[in-house]
């Protein structure tokens, strides 16, 4: 992962004409183009990657978006949008003399519907700010990235983010019901509606997980739920992480659907520990169980939980007993990347998923790689819909260790690609992963993905050089069928 | 023959049949009097046949059982795509909870071999005997069983399409949480088969609902459902299937909950609360099953309403008003989540009128099927979206030479 240099295909700076124009259509307050504050945005979450923007706008409505991005469009200038910048994946790097379309001051919730079950909001708003405007009505927004606190409806949008509970009510896209977009030609178009199956193409379904490479959205209608009558979280120790999977598909197997199954291996919770003090059990792996639902059934639940957990040699098995002792078991789960840098200098997070079956087999084998290569993998995963964090932990100032550790993660990823799953789960593929999505898709699945990006922005100035392997002109045409590698080895088939 | 003149002169059937006979082979591609139908075997195959379609410019139909062509503008293809030879259910990973299936195979053959394990694709569509899972998908349809576990979008998490050029491309995967590339699944669910030719589809499961309850209750009008429906919506039940079935005599209101035993007897005393004065009372979960009889009416004008759910009871007494006023004779089943199946016997005008008072009532009414003297009368889609214009393009885009049921869906795409 060296720094990247994506704006070749475009000017390599704004003239002082473009400037004024974008001026022009965010008004003065809303443009930087000075060079220490233009740093703020060089980069995500994805730090290793950096590239200083031409200017960044802050635009307070839609128009003004519409505006900006016209500039963008008459001069094929590239435009990025950014939310809060948590991205894990290079999603919101800048690209070079690019404009970054920053969506912050964009942060109002405009209408809450309870008796609908929908609120409609600005993209700069804060996710957990959707919960707790709703809250007092008893409703919750499901999708809660361990970001939440901080990250952006729009980048959840952009990302079709997930989180510990989308194993039971599913992932942005599962909540999403409208959006307004502003196209990357300028045009604002509306997705779906509040209302479900709206008539037409899925367009809402298709731009949620676009990763800012179709366009902007500018206002979103959200699902809200109702929250459960009861939540209860266990947790429970094992001997390894494998026993704690083994767990998960017993649990799987025997009809239930816990709204979270989280694991984290004997690494991460000692760096959990160490940050936030959640009274975790020692253990080769640490399994969290979250049941919701109405009163009588999770007791019904909880108990045959407990005897599965007991089946599988548990050594100690915990349920929260106040709400405080379990907001703490959340809390040390949600901080297991951050609290990485106690254990380790460096670390690189890793995303990928695979069936839920194989994990067992591929946690031995990334413990056998990581081991050839004499680096320590700390794992924390959603184990119930297969979701692995693997986190490489390194030392950049030992010379040569971070390449090696980079090259590590990527075959982690092509592992979990051979198993069946895919190099992303919730991160996106963003800046990161573009070769990545080449050895998960074959030519003609990616010449196909490439028609609905040349439908929506022809020129590809929407967060070009992003998601796909190679840089594309959207006068290519898909090739004819040829076999995925992955095909010719008899691990996949075409059906 | 060279492509140029074989576009300006239209090749005759009898001439076609002979090369897709070659591809499909002799025995599955058939003689009609309008149209060729053929059976590809294979992803592969279809790939050929939209080659040889698009080489000649002779409009395609992908086909399931057929049970929902009349659905939107009509489309007379010269090739009858058939996917009946397509229909296996190909790979049941059940720890993994994942299934993948061929376009052909019917709902209720897959559904049968799930539940061997105890499992399903949490959907209940028309006709799950005969409708095949293409055909399912491409219409976007789904029944009672969508107010808990969702629609189509999902519910899949992969596909294979065959795409007017011949690309057999691959979305999504076998995994159930997968943010990697674009969702072309999604851009084909509902899409009519106007923008490719659905080849197999993975899903991902849930347990098979063991235990439930249905209740039922009726009333004179739909209004007095408001406030236990508002009650029932903003409780911590869960509905497996809610519903409130209306003609011009009869308006009821069932309620199907799948959970454990106890907590459904706590449910039945909850409900008699919520429902008071009206009486709830235990009933058959077959009275979910009501929605598939309003499609075997043939000859109907059949409607898809949707609405926000707080509107569902004012729109339904609506409905019963102007179906007296017009003279129509109607019946309609609105689920729980504003989703409204209508279907009335009337003369032209009256259905014509109701269909212009139903529109600014609801956010949209699709007329599904209309009889063929009434499909020039109006706009099927009823629909002016700001996203047509982009719709046009992925249709321009997927589907250059206008081969794939051309004209069907919204907007003539
Ligand atoms: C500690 C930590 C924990 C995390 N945990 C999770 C987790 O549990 N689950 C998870 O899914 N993710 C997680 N993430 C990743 C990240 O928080 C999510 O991807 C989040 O959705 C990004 O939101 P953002 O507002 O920061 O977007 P940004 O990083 O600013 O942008 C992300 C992408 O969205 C695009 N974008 C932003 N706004 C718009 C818009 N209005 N219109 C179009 N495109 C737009 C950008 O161009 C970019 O491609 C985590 C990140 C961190 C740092």
């Amino acid at each position: 992962m060296s720094q990247c240099e994506s704006g070749n295909l475009f000017a390599t700076m704004l003239t002082a004409a473009q400037i004024a124009e974008l001026r022009a259509a965010v008004g003065p307050d809303g443009l930087i183009t000075g060079e220490s504050q233009l740093q703020t945005y060089e980069c995500d979450g994805l730090t290793n990657f950096r590239v200083l923007p031409g200017a960044v706008v802050l635009p307070r409505t839609a128009e003004q978006v519409q505006a900006a991005v016209r500039v963008c469009a008459r001069h094929k200038i590239p435009f990025v949008s950014r939310g809060a910048g948590t991205g894990l994946s290079g999603g919101a790097l800048p690209a070079a003399a690019g404009v970054v379309i920053s969506l912050a001051r964009m942060n109002r919730i405009l209408e809450v519907n309870i008796p609908d079950r929908y609120v409609v909001v600005e993209p700069g708003v804060i996710n957990a700010h959707v919960t707790q405007r709703v809250a007092p009505s008893g409703y919750f927004y499901a999708p809660d990235p361990s970001s939440q606190s901080v990250c952006t409806i729009g980048g959840n949008v952009a990302e079709n983010s997930g989180g510990a509970h989308c194993l039971k009510y599913g992932f942005t896209v599962t909540h999403t019901l409208a959006l307004d977009v502003v196209l990357p030609n300028g045009d604002l178009v509306t997705f779906g509606s509040p209302a479900l199956d709206a008539p037409g193409y899925d367009l809402a379904g298709v731009f949620v997980g676009s990763e800012g490479t179709l366009g902007v959205t500018t206002k979103i209608t959200l699902r809200i739920v109702k929250r459960p009558e009861v939540v209860q979280t266990l947790l429970a120790a094992f001997a390894s992480p494998q026993a704690a999977g083994q767990t998960v598909s017993d649990i799987i197997a025997a009809g239930m659907l816990p709204s979270a199954m989280e694991i984290m291996d004997t690494l991460a919770i000692e760096a959990a520990e160490a940050a936030v003090h959640a009274h975790y059990p020692m253990c080769g792996g640490l399994l969290l169980v979250e049941l919701d639902g109405p009163a009588i059934d999770v007791a019904t639940l909880m108990h045959e939980t407990r005897a599965l957990c007991e089946k599988n040699g548990a050594t100690e098995i915990r349920v929260a007993q106040s709400e405080h002792e379990r907001m703490l078991v959340w809390k040390g789960r949600k901080a297991a990347f951050a609290a990485m840098g106690r254990i380790s200098p460096n670390y690189i997070v890793q995303d990928g998923v695979i069936p839920r079956t194989a994990l067992p087999e591929v946690l031995t084998e990334i413990d056998r790689m990581a081991a050839a290569v004499n680096l320590r993998v700390a794992n924390v995963f959603h184990a119930g819909d297969g979701n692995l964090h693997p986190l490489v932990l390194y030392d950049h100032a030992i010379a040569g260790q971070e390449e090696i550790a980079i090259d590590l993660s990527y075959r982690i990823l092509h592992l979990c690609v051979d198993k069946g799953g895919s190099i992303t789960g919730e991160h996106g593929v963003g800046k990161e992963k573009q070769q990545a999505l080449g050895y998960m898709f074959s030519e003609p699945d990616l010449a196909t993905m490439q028609l609905i990006r040349c439908a929506f922005d022809p020129d590809s100035i929407a967060n070009p050089d992003k998601v796909f392997p190679r840089a594309r002109l959207c006068a290519d045409r898909p090739g004819p069928y040829a076999p995925h590698p992955l095909e010719t080895a008899g691990v996949a088939e075409i059906f | 023959m060279p492509k140029a003149a074989a576009r300006t002169l239209p090749l005759a059937l009898t001439d076609a049949l002979p090369p897709l006979a070659a591809i499909a082979g002799a025995e599955h591609a058939h003689l009609n009097d309008d149209s060729i139908s053929i059976s590809p075997a294979n992803a592969g195959q279809i790939a050929a046949i939209l080659g040889f379609a698009r080489e000649h410019g002779l409009a395609v139909t992908p086909t399931g059982a057929g049970t929902k062509l009349d659905w939107g503008n009509p489309v007379a293809p010269r090739i009858r795509l058939v996917l009946d030879r397509m229909n296996a259910l190909r790979e049941h990973s059940w720890q993994d909870m994942t299934c993948g299936v061929e376009a052909g195979c019917t709902w209720a053959t897959m559904q049968t071999a799930l539940a061997r394990h105890g499992q399903m694709v949490a959907l209940d569509p028309l006709w799950p005997a005969r409708a095949t899972v293409g055909g399912i998908v491409a219409t976007n349809d789904g029944g009672p069983l969508r107010i808990r576990y969702g629609s189509l979008r999902d519910l899949i998490i992969g596909m294979t399409v065959v795409l007017a050029d011949g690309t057999i491309a691959r979305t999504g995967g076998k995994v159930v949480k997968n943010v990697a590339g674009y969702d072309l699944h999604k851009l084909m669910t509902g899409s009519f088969g106007t923008l490719g030719v659905i080849a197999g589809v993975n899903f991902r499961l849930h347990p098979l609902e063991t235990q439930s309850r249905t209740w039922t209750a009726e009333a004179a009008d739909p209004s007095h459902f408001e406030a236990p429906l508002h009650a029932l919506l903003d409780s911590y039940i869960i509905p497996s299937g809610l519903q409130i079935r209306i003609d011009a005599q009869h308006c009821a209101l069932d309620l199907r909950v799948a959970a454990t035993p106890a907590c459904l007897d706590e449910h039945a005393a909850e409900l008699t609360r919520f429902f008071a004065p009206i009486s709830i009372c235990e009933s058959s979960e077959t009275v979910l099953g009501v929605r598939q009889n309003l499609f075997d009416q043939s000859g109907s004008v059949l409607l898809k309403a949707s609405l926000l759910p707080s509107r569902i009871c004012s729109v339904l007494s609506q409905l019963r008003a102007w179906s007296a006023a017009e003279g129509t004779e109607f019946t309609a089943v609105a689920q729980g989540n504003g989703l409204v199946d209508i279907a009335c016997k009337a003369a032209s005008d009256a259905s014509i009128a109701l269909i212009h008072r139903l529109r600014p009532q609801c956010s949209s009414v699709v007329a599904l099927q209309l009889p063929a003297e009434l499909r020039n009368r109006i706009d099927l889609w009823g629909c002016s979206s700001s996203a047509l214009p982009l719709m046009r393009e992925i249709k321009r885009r997927f589907d250059p030479e206008r081969i794939l049921n051309p004209g069907r869906f919204i907007g003539n795409i």
